[in-house]
């Protein structure tokens, strides 16, 4: 096996540069996905039928709260892969559990949101911008769940392997995985909620 | 300590924090449509354009074109998609 010690850990076999590479393949095919969402959502925003407007529905202070805890995961997972690769393994995992602990604080919010919407009466069926802005969210908290798993499964593995060309190469997939879920719900803060109170 | 706290990651998040309050502005600064959609789209690239060179080091290794590539026609397709999409079925055609 050819192995390039230039290079950080994860990188340093060819299956796994080939690994990350294809991931990024990958978040360009999720890029393509949640733009066709996106596309949905904005030719259906203003068609709210008897159901409530994002006006009147959207909450700011949540809405806050969600952007806060998922930029500030993304730094931690950040941190965690810096930590990773001056070898620390305990600093790595400590910022890896913050990250998902985050990523789970962004969900509970979420979840709650949608409960009140729908004890609103603004459900999937009330109306076609209701539809669209459930699978929009829906699909991105979808994500994050996905990811929370994910990375707890990771952590794991570190933790019994230490670092590892596997662990490492995994490590840093996964927060590809997690920052690309943050540049997301960057468009979704932007323009679902904030264009949506203006 | 501070070592794990790089300089660069640290203000990464600080400009981000930044550029969230600016898109948070167009709520309460009394502006037309216009100008919150101009500072809400550069404020979610600049954002975005953080996130993929300062976390993701999409730029660190030999496959950086590739890469750069594969991102710029993902967003080509995006784009093309969501305005197209808009062209189709909102701008009447």
């Amino acid at each position: 096996m050819k192995i390039n010690d230039t290079l950080p850990l994860e990188y340093r076999t060819e299956e796994n540069s080939n690994k990350i590479f294809g991931f990024w393949l990958f978040l360009g095919a999720e890029i393509a996905l949640f733009s066709t969402l996106f596309a949905v959502y904005f030719t259906l925003w203003n068609r709210t039928g008897s159901g409530p407007t994002g006006k009147e529905l959207f909450e700011v202070g949540g809405v806050i709260w969600e952007t806060f805890l998922l930029l500030t995961s993304s730094f931690t997972c950040g941190l965690g892969i810096h930590a990773m690769r001056l070898g620390l393994k305990k600093p790595m995992m400590i910022f890896f559990i913050v990250t998902l602990l985050m990523g789970l604080g962004f969900l509970g919010i979420e979840i709650t949101e949608f409960v009140n919407y729908v004890h609103e009466g603004a459900t999937l069926q009330t109306s076609a911008f209701l539809s669209s802005l459930f699978v929009l969210l829906g699909t991105h908290g979808l994500h994050v769940t996905m990811g929370i798993l994910w990375g707890a499964g990771i952590l794991i593995q570190v933790g019994r392997q230490g670092f590892t060309p596997e662990t490492a190469n995994k490590s840093f997939i996964f927060s590809l995985y997690w920052h690309f879920l943050d540049v997301v719900w960057i468009f979704i803060f932007s323009f679902v909620y904030m264009k949506g109170l203006m | 300590m501070a070592r794990l706290f790089p300089i660069r990651h640290v203000m990464g998040y600080i400009f981000s924090l930044v550029l969230s309050l600016v898109a948070l502005g167009v709520i309460y600064w009394d502006l037309t449509f216009a100008a919150a959609m101009v500072i809400l789209i550069i404020s979610a690239l600049i954002q975005a354009s953080l996130q993929l060179v300062l976390f993701m080091h999409i730029g660190e290794t030999d496959s950086k074109k590739t890469l750069y590539l594969n991102i710029a026609y993902a967003v080509f397709v995006g784009v093309v998609t969501i305005f197209g999409t808009l062209f189709a079925m909102i701008w009447g055609y």
